[in-house]
């Protein structure tokens, strides 16, 4: 494992979810561990169903492991909250609140002043191009406009860990490319703690300083491939990127690794 | 079809259904007019109707008396019924505490409920207050429960990771996002509580519409009958789209659901 010298941001410890009575219930992941430093932008790869959402979700707090930890900053995680703010695949937008009001949601749980949540809100809009849809609906909104809410309510908590799941699993190819070259300026921009869930390899490669492959279920991890760092090819657009001959060696490295597991289903 | 298509056509069958009414009620027509009134007949009583008393009241008192008492069993079933809906929802013990009584009151019609209001509170406003909200009661409850089930746990989880509290989750996601559910219960609740109302005065009453229409029926008085009969249609038709109304006005967000995404 890398930097081992420094505490990393977000630590999984040793991390088994059992659903169901321990033994006789559904094994989703044995004993993962995996660790993400400051500034750095995990992607975890797998088959559907190995389990890679719910190592996010116990990442989050929203469930409990059956076993091992969570560590930020070293310290025991404790319950969800903003620190740790989750991107979600079906955006789960508030219905009944404009975007504005969803993106103010968690400043308000926090306490935050109005004119503090107004300044965040507006900057945040602009950050994600939302500014002409302040006052719509999630459901006058598409898919990718509704993920970018999303996004949005997200950063404006100013997070230390982002984590994502799937966040572009359920929009159409057009508009994932154009968010996935969004969230990577995001990312080179304002260097966010990153641990991004997908099936895409392509999104792995593109996206993530390293990645991390699982097995099928029960998920273990496989294999942990670190990706050139803050390369000239990762700054353009994907199409462009993925014509560079490291990000061919390294999409084929990976694929071959998942093709593996959902083979041997 | 656009709406104006719909309302066009809508006009055309409402004045073919009253011309076909007309020709089967005319004079020396196929229907007698002891048997069923014309049209013309039921315009006069009703315009007759509008300034003099009948049984004791004019007819605005008697819509005034249906209404007033439909709205209270109402308003009284909603101020129970959606409080107890969303907490029977919200903790699954009080769900299990309640559940088997409300189980056992469910499929008792409303009107069964007559005979032993008769013999608490006897035939006055009060006791068709009481039958009327025993029937807005169940669909109150149930509606308010089910919205509260139809929240999609991902926004409780969405809404834990922005940092809010239980209590913030309850009233600011869960219950918001119920709010279009918790409409259509209300508006389920105030058909059942009209149609139980008019049943109501046809059996113990001194005022309202079925009181009028149970009175004229025993005075052979067709003409009166079937005013009271439209009248009774009609208002329930409008007390259903007041409730469209609401649900528009108070769940904005619901009218552009079919082209998200």
């Amino acid at each position: 494992m890398q930097n081992q010298q420094s505490t990393p941001k977000l630590e999984l410890r040793n991390i088994t979810k059992w659903f169901g009575p321990k033994d006789t219930g559904v094994c989703a992941v044995d004993n993962c561990s995996l660790a993400v430093q400051k500034g750095e932008f995990i992607c975890v790869v797998g088959p559907s169903g190995c389990g890679k959402s719910t190592l996010m979700t116990v990442g989050a707090g929203l469930e409990q492991p059956t076993e091992g930890e969570i560590l930020v900053d070293g310290k025991p995680a404790g319950p969800p909250g903003p620190q740790r703010s989750v991107v979600f695949q079906k955006f789960a937008l508030f219905p009944s609140e404009t975007v504005a009001q969803n993106i103010k949601f968690g400043l308000q749980m926090c306490g935050v002043d109005a004119k503090e949540q107004e300044r965040r809100l507006v900057e945040q809009l602009k950050i994600m191009k939302l500014e002409q849809f302040r006052d719509a609906y999630p459901s006058e909104l598409s898919g990718g406009m509704q993920q970018r809410v999303a996004i949005a309510r997200s950063l404006v908590m100013q997070p230390e860990i982002l984590l994502m799941d799937e966040p572009f699993g359920a929009l159409d190819a057009q508009t994932r490319t154009i968010l996935q070259e969004e969230v990577q300026r995001l990312h080179r921009e304002h260097h966010y703690t990153v641990l991004f869930i997908t099936h895409s390899v392509e999104e792995a490669v593109y996206l993530g300083d390293r990645v991390i492959v699982m097995s099928r279920r029960p998920g273990r991890i496989k294999k942990e491939i670190s990706l050139p760092r803050d390369v000239v090819w990762k700054r353009g657009d994907i199409e462009v990127a993925a014509e560079h001959p490291d990000f061919i060696a390294a999409r084929r490295e990976i694929w071959a690794l998942v093709r593996e597991e959902i083979i041997a289903q | 079809m656009t709406s104006n298509k719909v309302a066009f056509v809508g006009a055309g069958a409402t004045l073919l259904w009253v011309a076909i009414w007309a020709w089967l009620t005319r004079e020396g027509g196929p229907v007698s007019e002891l048997f069923f009134p014309s049209p013309g007949d039921v315009l006069d009583r009703l315009i007759m109707f509008w300034s003099r008393p009948y049984i004791g009241s004019t007819l605005m008192g008697h819509i005034l008396s249906s209404l007033s008492i439909v709205l209270a069993g109402w308003v009284l079933g909603g101020i129970v019924g959606v409080p107890l809906g969303i907490a029977m929802a919200w903790w699954t013990r009080l769900k299990w505490i309640v559940f088997p009584i409300f189980q056992l009151i469910r499929p008792v019609p409303p009107l069964a409920w007559i005979p032993l209001t008769l013999l608490w509170i006897g035939i006055g406003d009060a006791a068709r207050i009481f039958v009327v909200f025993i029937a807005a009661l169940v669909p109150w409850v149930m509606n308010s429960m089910h919205a509260v089930y139809s929240v999609d746990k991902l926004l409780i989880d969405a809404g834990r990771t922005l940092g809010a509290n239980d209590r913030k989750i309850l009233t600011r996601i869960v219950i918001r996002s119920a709010i279009p559910t918790l409409l259509a219960g209300a508006r389920i609740a105030l058909g059942n509580a009209w149609t139980t109302l008019v049943a109501a005065e046809l059996l113990a009453a001194t005022a309202g519409l079925g009181y009028v229409a149970l009175n004229a029926s025993r005075m052979l008085d067709t003409d009166v009958l079937v005013v009271a009969m439209l009248l009774i249609g009609l208002l329930g038709v409008m007390l259903s789209a007041l409730m469209g109304l609401a649900a528009r006005m108070f769940a904005p967000w619901v009218k552009n659901d079919r082209n998200g995404g």
